[in-house]
C-alpha cells in the first residue's frame, strides 16, 4: 500500500515517553488503531441492498484516559460477506481514490434502514470509530473542550492515515450530537450537527432544507449540478376505528367454546385480554429525486404519500399485553412460593373435626367407604370428570392424562383463594385415585403426585385382590362387580383396577386368579395386628433377610385365623427342617426329601414339555410368582442411592446382590413348592435357560456328592459353569429356600405400608409443594393449549415452541423442585401467547376486507406474516398493492373518525377506493394525517472550496420531527487544491 | 445436576465404600447401562473395562449391580456409572425401571447365540419405552473370539444397527476387543448430544463456568496469544 512507509515511520516517531497528557492521550488513541489494525484495512467490495439492517454488526470497545477523564473509543463495523472474486482489483491505488467511508455518503442502496446505528442511519456510514465519554453521565459540552477532541482525533488519524471516520460525542449523550471528520489523500470530511427541539418554520420542508446545504456547501461553481434527493415520509395509525379486539375479559360462568379466551372447565384460559398491536407505522418513500423535478414548500407540495413509490410498514407492538395464560401461570408459580402448612392456613380445627383423617392408619378404610362430602360441589364436579372420562376414553398422545389433571387443576385452583383450595384438594386425594387414575404400577413417565396416587391405587387393587386369594378356598366365586361394590363409592373403579390385566401384567401370573366374596370389614380388625415375632425369632439371617427386604415390611398379615394358623404351623416345619439338614447336606438333597413331605402347590401352568431331572413322570410347573414390588420414582432414586453407596468392592457387590435376592429367594420357593423333588437345574431350565447346557456328552461331571441314579439322569446336562462356582448366590438361596407357595409367602410388596407411605407423604405436603408438583402438568397442559391453536406461517413461534418443549421435558424429567427455572419456561410460554395474541390481532385487522382476488388473498397473508417476523416490511406495489389499499383504508377511517366524519361505509357504497379517497379527501378531509416524521437525505458531488479543487460528496441528512429536529451533514473539501 | 448430588450426597454418608475420596470430584457424570439377554457377557464386558480383568465365569446378576469408572473428555473428568443388569426374563420389570435417567445403553448379544441376537429389537424397543429420549445406544456382539461356534455374522449385526439407527461394534471382554472403544464411543456421543443441546439453550450453560463445550478441542496452554 501506498502508505505502508508511512506506517513504519509512524512506529518509530511514536514516543511512549510522551510528556503531556494531550500526548499521551493522542499516542493511546494511535495505539489502539493500530491495534485494530485500521490504517491498514482492505477495501470491501459496494454494501448490497439491505444490508445494513440483515447483515452483522462488530462492535469493539477500548478506554481512551486523557488526563483523568476516560473515554471510550468504539468501533463499529458491518460484517460483510462476499467472495473475493467480487472485490474490483484496483490496485493501481491512485491519489484519487476516496476513501470507502466517503463513498458510502453517496450510496443509496441503503438510505433509512430500519434498524441501525444512528451514524449508520444519518451518513450511510458500514465502519467508523466513536469516542464518548466512559461514563454514562459525563458529557464533552464546552466548546474548547470539543476543539480539544477533534485536534487530537485530527492528528492521530493524519499520523496512522487511518481512512475510517471518527466521531466524537458531544453534548448528553441522549442528544446523540456527533462531530466527527474523516480524512482520505487529498481530501477530508467534516461530519457536523445540527439538533433542536423545534423545527425552525422555514426549513420545515425541503425548499427550506436545500437552502441550507446549498449555502453550507457554498461552491464557487457557477452551476452546479442538481442536489439529488431522497424523501421519506412516516405515518402513524394508532385508532382502528373499525375493529375491535376479539377478547373479552374472563368469565368464568359463561361456557364459550372461542378460540381465545377461556373456554370450559378442561381448558386453560388463552389469550390476550387488550390489544397487543399498538401503533403502525407507514413510511412513504421517494428513493430518488432531483431537486427540480418536485416542489415541497410551505405552500404546495408534491409529495402526496399514495403516490410515493415505496411503501414499507412497521409495526409497534405493547410491551407487555395482559394475557390470560402467562398470567395464569405466573399466579401458579407464586402459589409454589407460599410456605405455610396447611395446618397453619386452616387452623387444626380442620383436623379435629375430621377424627378419621387424622388418624392416617384408618385411611385406607376411608378409601372404601363412601367419603362425606365437605364441599357440596366437589361430588358433582368429579362426576363431571368421570363422565367425560367415559367419553373421552384414553387420550394414547399424553403420556399423562393431560385432560384429567386439566380438569383438576381448574377445579383446585381456579382463582378461589388458597384456603378454599387446600381444602378442596385435601378432600379430593381421597377421591381421585380411585376413580380417575389408570390402574397398574405407578408410570414413571409421569409426575411424582401422579405416581403416588396410582402407588395408592395398586395397593387398593393388591389388597383387594388378596383378601380374596385368601377366601377362595372356603366359598365359591361370587362375580366380581356384586363382591366389592357396596365398599366402594364408584363403579368405575372396577373394571379398571380389578381386571386380570392388572395383576397378570406378568404371562407368570398373578395372586388374583380367582376372586371371591369377602367382607371388608372383618378383616380390616386384622389388619394391623400381625406378629412378626415367630418369624424373626429363629432365623439365624434376620439381618441379612431385613437388607434383602429393604422397602418392604417384615409384618406378615393373615386374613383368616385359620389361615394363620395354618401357616404358623407350616412354617415351624420348615424351619426345623432345613435345619436339621443343612449342615452337611447339599441342596439337592434338600429337594430331594422336600418331596416325601410336600404335596405340589402354586402351579400355574406347565413349563412346554419339561419335566424334573430326578424324575422323568414329572412335569415341569411353572410357579405362581409374587409380581416385583412397583415403586415410584422417590422410591426408585432412594433404592438407587442405597445400591450405590454400597460403593464397587466386591463386598459392596456382594451385599448389593443379597440385598436383590427377595425376588429370587420368592421365586426358588414358589417353584420348589410346585414341584416337589425338584433341583437347581430345574429351577435354572425354566428361569434362565441359557445356564443349562443340554449335553449328551457322557463325560459330564455331574456333583460328587450325587448318587448313582441322580447321576444317570443328570447326563442330559448340567448347569453352566456360572451357576455351579462353589457359594455362588444361586446355590446359597437355594439351599436356603424353603417350598412355600407365593401366597403364603412373606410380601415382596407389603401394600399396607406403602399406601401409610402414600398418605403420609401426601398429608405431609404443603398446598406449596402440591403447587409445585402439578406444575410439570401445568407447563404441559399449557403447551397443547398453545399448540391447539391452529396458527400458521409463524417460523419464530415454531421455534419458540421447540424450545419451550425441550426444555419442559428436560426440566420436568428432572423431577426439578426449583421453581425458578420453571418460572423461565412460563416467561417463554408467555411470550409465545403474545406472539400469537399479535398474529391474531394483525390477521384480523387485515382480513376484515375480504379481497376477492385469490391471488391478492395470499399476498396480503405473506404480507401479515412478515409483518410478525420483521422489524420492518415493503408493501408490494405500495399504495396500489393489496395491502396498500387496506392501509389507505385504515389511514382514511382514522383520519375520518378523528375529524368526526361519516365513515367510509356511509359514503360510499363499493368504489373504487383509492381514486374516489383522493378526490374526496381534498373536498373534506385527507386521507393521510400529517406526517410523524419527515426525513430528507441530501446529496451532490461538487468542488470545494476552489472551482479547480476536485468534485466530491457532499450529505446533508434532515430529519423532522414533532419535537426533534436534526441536520447532519458530511461536507468533503480538497485538501491539494484550495 | 441431579444425580451428581445424588452420588456426593451417599459417598458423604458412607465413605468406607469408596475407594478413594477423590471418586467425587468431577465434572460430568454419565449415567450408562449395559442390557441384553442372560449370559451374554455383560458383566465381562464391565469388568474388563473397569476393572480390566477377566474370569471365564462370573456369578449371573441378581437384579442389578454396577460399577464406576472416570475418564476425561477435554479436561473435563467424566464420571461413569455403569449398571450391569440381570439378562433373565423374569427381571425386566426391575431393571426397565433403572432405564429412566440413563445417558447411554450397550445393547448387547452374543455372537455365539442366535437367540440373544432376535432379542436386540425387543430390547431396543424397551429402550425406546423407558428411556429418556435423547438417551444414545450402541449395539455391541460380544464374544468374537469364538469364531468357531460364531452364527451370528459381522454383517448381521452391522445390517441391524444400520436398521436400529445404532452404532456398531463386535467386542471381546475375553480378548479384549474393542471393550475400550464402545465405553469411549459412547461418552463422545453423550457429550456431541449435550453439546447440541447446550447450543440450542443457553440456560444450560451456567451450571459449569467456563461455557465451554465439551467437544470443543482444549486450548493449549501454551498459547502465545497474550490477551
Amino acid at each position: 500500500m501506498a502508505d505502508d512507509g508511512q506506517e513504519s515511520e509512524v512506529f518509530e516517531i511514536t514516543d511512549f515517553t510522551t510528556a503531556s497528557d494531550w500526548e499521551r492521550f493522542i499516542a493511546r488513541l494511535e495505539e489502539v488503531m493500530h491495534d485494530w489494525k485500521l490504517p491498514t484495512l482492505k477495501r470491501n467490495p459496494p454494501v448490497k441492498k439491505g444490508e445494513y439492517t440483515i447483515g452483522s454488526w462488530k462492535e469493539k470497545s477500548a478506554n481512551v484516559r486523557y488526563a483523568n477523564f476516560t473515554f471510550t473509543i468504539t468501533e463499529y463495523k458491518l460484517k460483510q460477506e462476499y467472495n473475493e472474486k467480487d472485490l474490483t482489483l484496483d490496485d493501481e491505488e491512485s491519489e484519487d481514490i476516496l476513501p470507502e467511508a466517503v463513498e458510502d455518503l453517496m450510496m443509496m442502496e441503503n438510505d433509512f434502514p430500519p434498524r441501525a446505528h444512528c451514524l449508520c442511519r444519518w451518513f450511510g456510514l458500514r465502519h467508523f470509530l466513536v469516542l464518548s465519554p466512559a461514563a454514562h453521565s459525563d458529557a464533552v459540552i464546552s466548546e474548547s473542550r470539543i476543539r480539544i477532541l477533534q485536534s487530537s482525533v485530527s492528528i492521530a488519524i493524519s499520523n496512522t492515515s487511518c481512512q475510517i471516520p471518527v466521531f466524537v460525542q458531544v453534548q448528553q449523550k441522549w442528544r446523540r450530537m456527533y462531530v466527527g471528520q474523516c480524512e482520505g489523500p487529498g481530501m477530508r470530511t467534516s461530519f457536523d450537527m445540527v439538533h433542536l427541539k423545534k423545527i425552525p418554520h422555514q426549513f420545515n420542508h425541503l425548499a427550506g432544507l436545500l437552502g441550507v446545504f446549498k449555502s453550507k456547501i457554498s461552491t464557487p461553481v457557477s452551476s452546479p449540478p442538481p442536489v439529488s434527493v431522497a424523501v421519506r415520509f412516516t405515518y402513524i395509525l394508532q385508532d382502528w376505528t373499525n375493529y375491535s379486539w376479539p377478547q373479552l375479559p374472563p368469565d368464568f360462568d359463561a361456557p364459550s367454546g372461542s378460540e381465545v379466551g377461556n373456554s370450559g372447565f378442561g381448558k386453560l384460559p388463552f389469550g390476550a385480554v387488550e390489544d397487543p398491536v399498538s401503533e403502525l407505522h407507514l413510511a412513504t418513500t421517494w428513493p430518488s429525486l432531483s431537486e427540480d423535478m418536485i416542489v415541497d414548500n410551505d405552500v404546495y407540495s408534491d409529495l402526496d404519500p399514495i403516490q410515493a413509490p415505496q411503501w414499507s410498514v412497521r409495526i409497534r407492538m405493547m410491551e407487555k399485553p395482559q394475557c390470560l395464560l402467562g398470567e395464569y401461570l405466573g399466579d401458579f408459580g407464586k402459589l409454589c412460593k407460599r410456605s405455610e402448612s396447611v395446618e397453619q392456613l386452616l387452623g387444626r380445627s380442620f383436623y379435629q373435626d375430621d377424627s378419621d383423617t387424622a388418624d392416617i392408619s384408618q385411611a385406607l378404610q376411608r378409601l372404601t367407604e363412601p367419603v362425606p362430602m365437605h364441599i357440596p360441589t366437589l361430588s358433582s364436579v368429579v362426576t363431571r370428570a368421570r363422565t367425560r372420562m367415559h367419553h373421552k376414553k384414553q387420550m394414547e398422545e399424553e403420556p399423562i392424562p393431560g385432560d384429567i389433571l386439566n380438569e383438576i387443576l381448574q377445579f383446585l385452583f381456579p382463582d378461589a383463594g388458597l384456603i378454599a383450595c387446600i381444602r378442596r384438594w385435601s378432600c379430593c386425594i381421597f377421591l381421585l385415585p380411585l376413580t380417575l387414575l389408570q390402574s397398574g404400577a405407578p408410570c414413571l413417565g409421569s409426575c411424582l403426585l401422579h405416581q403416588k396416587l396410582q402407588m395408592l391405587n395398586c395397593c387398593i387393587a393388591r389388597k383387594i385382590a388378596r383378601e380374596n386369594t385368601s377366601m377362595s378356598q372356603s366359598s365359591s366365586a361370587v362375580s366380581l362387580g356384586t363382591n366389592i361394590q357396596p365398599s366402594l363409592s364408584s363403579n368405575s373403579f372396577l373394571p379398571a383396577s380389578l381386571s386380570q390385566a392388572s395383576f397378570g401384567g406378568s404371562d407368570r401370573g398373578s395372586l388374583a386368579s380367582s376372586p371371591s366374596n369377602k367382607d371388608e370389614d372383618e378383616d380390616d380388625d386384622e389388619f394391623f395386628e400381625c406378629d412378626e415375632d415367630p418369624e424373626e425369632g429363629e432365623n439365624e439371617k434376620v439381618g441379612e433377610e431385613e437388607l434383602a427386604a429393604a422397602g418392604n415390611s417384615q409384618d406378615v398379615e393373615m386374613e383368616d385365623v385359620e389361615e394363620k394358623d395354618k401357616i404358623e404351623r407350616t412354617e415351624k416345619e420348615e424351619k426345623e427342617k432345613p435345619e436339621k439338614t443343612s449342615d452337611d447336606s447339599s441342596p439337592d438333597e434338600i429337594a430331594f426329601r422336600d418331596t416325601v413331605v410336600y404335596q405340589p402347590e402354586g402351579r400355574l401352568r406347565q413349563c412346554g414339555d419339561l419335566t424334573l431331572i430326578c424324575n422323568d413322570d414329572e412335569l415341569l410347573y411353572i410357579p405362581i410368582t409374587q409380581d416385583p414390588a412397583p415403586m415410584t420414582e422417590d422410591q426408585l432414586e432412594e433404592h438407587a442411592t442405597v445400591l450405590a453407596e454400597l460403593g464397587t468392592s466386591e463386598e459392596g457387590a456382594e451385599l448389593r446382590a443379597r440385598m436383590q435376592s427377595a425376588c429370587l429367594l420368592s421365586d426358588m420357593e414358589a417353584f420348589k413348592a410346585a414341584n416337589p423333588g425338584c433341583m437347581l437345574e430345574d429351577f435354572v431350565r425354566w428361569y434362565s435357560p441359557r445356564d443349562y447346557i443340554e449335553d449328551d456328552d457322557s463325560c459330564n461331571t455331574p456333583h460328587p456328592d450325587m448318587n448313582e441314579e441322580d447321576r444317570d439322569r443328570m447326563k442330559k446336562g448340567k448347569l453352566s459353569s456360572r451357576m455351579m462356582i462353589p457359594g455362588n448366590m444361586w446355590q446359597e438361596v437355594w439351599s436356603q429356600a424353603k417350598p412355600v407357595p407365593a401366597r403364603r409367602q412373606k410380601r415382596l410388596f407389603d401394600d399396607t405400608k406403602e399406601a401409610e407411605k402414600v398418605l403420609h407423604y401426601l398429608a405431609s405436603l404443603k398446598p406449596a409443594e402440591v403447587a409445585l408438583h402439578l406444575m410439570p402438568m401445568l407447563i404441559h397442559a399449557a403447551i397443547i393449549r398453545i399448540q391447539h391453536i391452529e396458527i400458521e406461517g409463524l417460523p419464530s413461534l415454531t421455534s419458540l415452541m421447540t424450545q419451550i418443549t425441550q426444555r419442559a421435558s428436560k426440566l420436568t424429567r428432572m423431577g426439578s423442585t426449583d421453581i425458578k427455572k420453571y418460572e423461565e419456561v412460563i416467561k417463554q410460554i408467555e411470550l409465545a401467547e403474545v406472539v400469537i395474541a399479535r398474529a391474531q390481532s394483525l390477521r384480523a385487522k387485515f382480513s376484515q376486507q375480504v379481497l376477492e382476488d385469490d391471488d391478492k388473498q395470499t399476498e396480503l397473508e405473506k404480507f401479515v406474516s412478515s409483518l410478525l417476523e420483521q422489524p420492518e416490511v415493503s408493501v408490494l406495489g405500495a399504495g396500489r398493492g393489496p395491502a396498500g389499499t387496506i392501509l389507505h383504508r385504515l389511514f382514511a377511517a382514522a383520519q375520518r373518525s378523528a375529524n368526526m366524519l361519516p365513515s367510509e361505509e356511509e359514503l360510499l357504497a363499493d368504489d373504487d377506493v383509492v381514486d374516489h379517497a383522493s378526490q374526496s379527501s381534498s373536498v373534506s378531509v385527507k386521507d393521510f394525517p400529517r406526517p410523524a416524521g419527515k426525513e430528507f437525505i441530501l446529496r451532490t458531488r461538487v468542488q470545494r472550496p476552489t472551482s479547480y479543487s476536485r468534485a466530491l460528496p457532499q450529505r446533508l441528512f434532515c430529519v423532522l420531527m414533532n419535537n426533534d429536529f436534526r441536520l447532519a451533514g458530511a461536507f468533503s473539501e480538497d485538501t491539494t487544491f484550495f | 445436576m441431579r444425580h451428581e448430588g445424588v452420588v456426593q450426597m451417599a459417598s458423604a454418608a458412607d465413605n468406607k465404600w469408596q475407594k478413594d475420596a477423590a471418586d467425587q470430584n468431577f465434572d460430568y457424570m454419565f449415567k450408562l447401562l449395559i442390557i441384553g439377554n442372560s449370559s451374554v457377557g455383560k458383566t465381562s464386558f464391565l469388568f474388563r473395562y473397569a476393572d480390566d480383568s477377566f474370569t471365564s465365569a462370573f456369578v449371573s446378576t441378581v437384579g442389578i449391580d454396577f460399577k464406576v469408572k472416570t475418564v476425561f473428555r477435554n479436561d473435563k473428568r467424566v464420571k461413569l456409572q455403569i449398571w450391569d443388569t440381570a439378562g433373565q426374563e423374569r427381571y425386566r420389570t426391575i431393571t426397565t425401571a433403572y432405564y429412566r435417567g440413563a445417558m447411554g445403553f450397550i445393547l448387547m448379544y452374543d455372537v455365539t447365540n442366535e437367540e440373544s441376537f432376535q432379542a436386540v429389537q425387543d430390547w431396543s424397543t424397551q429402550i425406546k419405552t423407558y428411556s429418556w429420549d435423547n438417551a444414545q445406544v450402541i449395539l455391541v456382539g460380544n464374544k468374537c473370539d469364538m469364531e468357531d461356534e460364531r452364527v451370528v455374522s459381522v454383517d448381521r449385526g452391522k445390517q441391524l444397527s444400520d436398521q436400529l439407527g445404532l452404532e456398531f461394534f463386535e467386542t471381546s471382554a475375553k480378548e479384549n476387543i474393542n471393550v475400550k472403544q464402545t465405553f469411549e464411543r459412547l461418552v463422545d456421543i453423550i457429550c456431541d448430544k449435550m453439546s447440541e443441546s447446550l447450543d440450542s439453550d443457553p440456560t444450560i450453560v451456567s451450571n459449569s463456568q467456563t461455557g465451554r463445550k465439551l467437544t470443543q478441542e482444549p486450548q493449549p496452554s501454551n498459547s502465545g496469544c497474550a490477551c
